[in-house]
């Protein structure tokens, strides 16, 4: 079967600063990849270079077989590439749907040639795709800065639902959660794996990756240091391979 | 409008209007024989307020998406110069009007391109620009006005359309409103506008959903540009000349109208209505203090002490909110 989106050697420099040196990598659909790495180890560098956050130095990238030059947020989106970032990806100020079509705003036109904001449509649209997502927000005309942690996730997460991700790179998305909530979006991310999505995460919560990641990729200081299945490994040597085997033992 | 959804009511700070409607009571009960509302001072407002008003409106939506723009006192020397010199080769004033609107937008593009493309603060970076642009318009006009009744006079039509009045109401106050409803639909009713909220609330993640927030900023900029060149003009066929001193001290009264009118000063929040009404304040309370005949040069005092008691007033509303 292809995969999904497959990546060669992607290499990201900062100055002097290899982040990110020759990563391969690859996924494909319904698959849950974990992307472990202790902080600084280049795995926020890797995605943003998928989701054309970063242009990569070196290296290629494939899109279900195809190679494409992903050099904008833009282009990523365009393709199915949707990703929830680390510092969290929404507007505080502007309402839920507001942030659900943020960028790809729904206008309609008023008296034939004005264009206008068609706030109908995007709150009707957000609540059919958080309806299908099961997840429950008391007012869609809310702004984000009066939900939960959990409940902005979801609903970063159903804007990506909604615009129809085939992979969906998540960066640390529990890491702001209560106990609760971070189940209700590990949930989630095996709801979307069902539905043939391709997902990413990025994790420091081994518990995390492990309930719901098929296969592990583990990065220190830049590079690929092992990839496991996640039935043939344990948390231990997990561990061992992002601090390095030398630290453990000593 | 009706809709609690749109960022109009989201963001609309009921303080504002609340401090309007006060400030206006009290000096139609306080001024000498009710002088406040004499329709000859509410002309006067009207007819004087824009000169201020039309800039700070866009000063305002700057402000939203996280900016400053101190150049304001001199662009509008330095489009109403440009204005002058025109009439003075012969050219038709509406056409000079014309020509000046590229000339405002490349002023304010040039402010846009260096906050967004060096990253630094937008305080300094109009700072240098307005101080850079005062030293140019200084050294062209040695500061000597320049008289532009004699260009004006011939094309009264010209005159009516920016400083007439229909019946008493100053068309300057129509323009001013007009501003307003336009730059109010484009901030709570178009995409853009929600562009703007998004860049100033969470750039980052403006960016992300693949929102060009320099573009966003750098068209602001543009905006107040060509707003210069409309209060510049409006106020030199008012004054009848052309004056290097046109504007000074509006870059800190506009902040001052913007802030009372509730935008946080971290941007993200704000409403073109509480703008507009932020602008009124300002200049109410300016009005009526020299009705009350407040000693004119102490009327910056009891200004600054409103702007303090706003900025308290508007904080405390904002973190109940958060
Ligand atoms: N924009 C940037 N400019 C310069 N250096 C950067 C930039 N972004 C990241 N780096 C550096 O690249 C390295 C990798 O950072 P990255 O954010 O990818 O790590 P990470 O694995 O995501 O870490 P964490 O788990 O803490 O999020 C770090 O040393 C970081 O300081
Ligand atoms: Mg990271």
């Amino acid at each position: 079967m292809e995969y999904l989106l497959e990546v060669k050697n992607l290499t990201k420099r900062f100055g002097g600063l290899v982040a990110v040196n020759k990563v391969s990598m690859e996924i494909k659909e319904g698959e849950v990849v974990g992307l472990l790495g202790d902080n600084g180890a280049g795995k926020s560098t890797l995605i943003k270079m998928i989701s054309g956050v970063h242009r990569p130095d070196e290296g290629q990238i494939f899109f279900k077989g195809k190679e494409v030059k992903i050099d904008s947020t833009r282009k990523a989106l365009s393709i199915g590439i949707e990703t929830l970032y680390q510092d969290l990806s929404l507007a505080e100020n502007l309402n839920v749907y507001s942030n659900i079509f943020l960028g790809r705003e729904k206008l309609k036109k008023i008296l034939k040639f004005i264009n206008v904001l068609d706030h109908d449509y995007m709150h009707k649209e957000s609540k059919k795709v958080l309806d299908r997502l099961e997840i429950e927000i008391p007012s869609l005309r809310n702004r984000i800065r009066v939900l939960s942690g959990g409940q902005r996730q979801a609903v970063a997460i159903s804007r990506s639902i909604y615009w129809d991700a085939k992979l969906l790179i998540m960066d640390e998305p529990t890491a702001a959660l209560g106990v609760a909530e971070q189940k209700k979006v590990l949930e989630l991310v095996l709801k979307l794996k069902s539905q043939g999505i391709g997902i990413i995460i990025i994790s420091h919560q081994l518990y995390d990756v492990f309930s719901v990641a098929d296969r592990l990729v583990i990065m220190r200081r830049g590079e690929k240091v092992g990839e496991r299945n996640i039935k043939e490994t344990n948390p231990d040597e997990v561990v061992s391979l992002i601090v390095g085997a030398e630290k453990v033992k000593q | 409008m009706k809709k609690p959804g749109s960022s109009l009511i989201l963001n609309y700070n009921i303080s504002t209007t609340i401090a309007f409607i006060a400030i206006v009571v009290f000096f139609i009960i306080f001024t000498p024989n009710h002088l406040f509302i004499d329709i000859r001072n509410l002309v006067s407002i009207g007819t004087l307020m824009p000169d201020l008003g039309i800039v700070a409106l866009g000063i305002g939506m700057l402000m939203i998406c996280g900016e400053f723009d101190l150049s304001i006192p001199s662009l509008i020397p330095l489009c109403s110069y440009v204005f002058a010199i025109l009439l003075m080769k012969g050219i038709n004033p509406a056409l000079a009007l014309v020509i000046l609107l590229p000339l405002g937008a490349v002023l304010g593009f040039i402010n846009g391109i260096i906050v967004v493309k060096t990253g630094l603060p937008s305080f300094i970076i109009t700072l240098s620009t307005m101080m850079f642009w005062k030293g140019v318009i200084f050294s062209l006009s040695h500061m000597a006005p320049i008289s532009i009744t004699k260009y004006i006079n011939p094309h009264p039509y010209f005159e009516k359309m920016l400083i007439g009045t229909i019946g008493k109401l100053p068309i300057q106050t129509i323009w001013f409103v007009g501003v307003a409803i336009i730059l109010g639909l484009l901030l709570h009713f178009n995409k853009f506008g929600n562009w703007i909220f998004a860049t100033g609330s969470n750039k980052e993640a403006a960016r992300a959903m693949g929102i060009n927030t320099n573009m966003v900023k750098t068209t602001c900029y543009i905006i107040i540009g060509i707003l210069c060149v409309f209060a510049g003009t409006m106020q030199s066929v008012r004054l009848g000349s052309f004056n290097a001193t046109q504007g000074i001290g509006f870059e800190m009264k506009a902040i001052a109208a913007v802030v009372v009118g509730g935008i946080s000063l971290r941007g993200g929040i704000g409403n073109m209505l509480n703008i507009f009404l932020g602008i009124l304040i300002i200049k109410v309370l300016e009005n009526g203090l020299i009705l009350m005949r407040a000693p004119v040069f102490g009327i910056d005092a009891f200004i600054g002490l409103a702007l303090v008691l706003f900025a308290i007033i508007n904080n405390f509303i904002q973190r109940r909110l958060a």
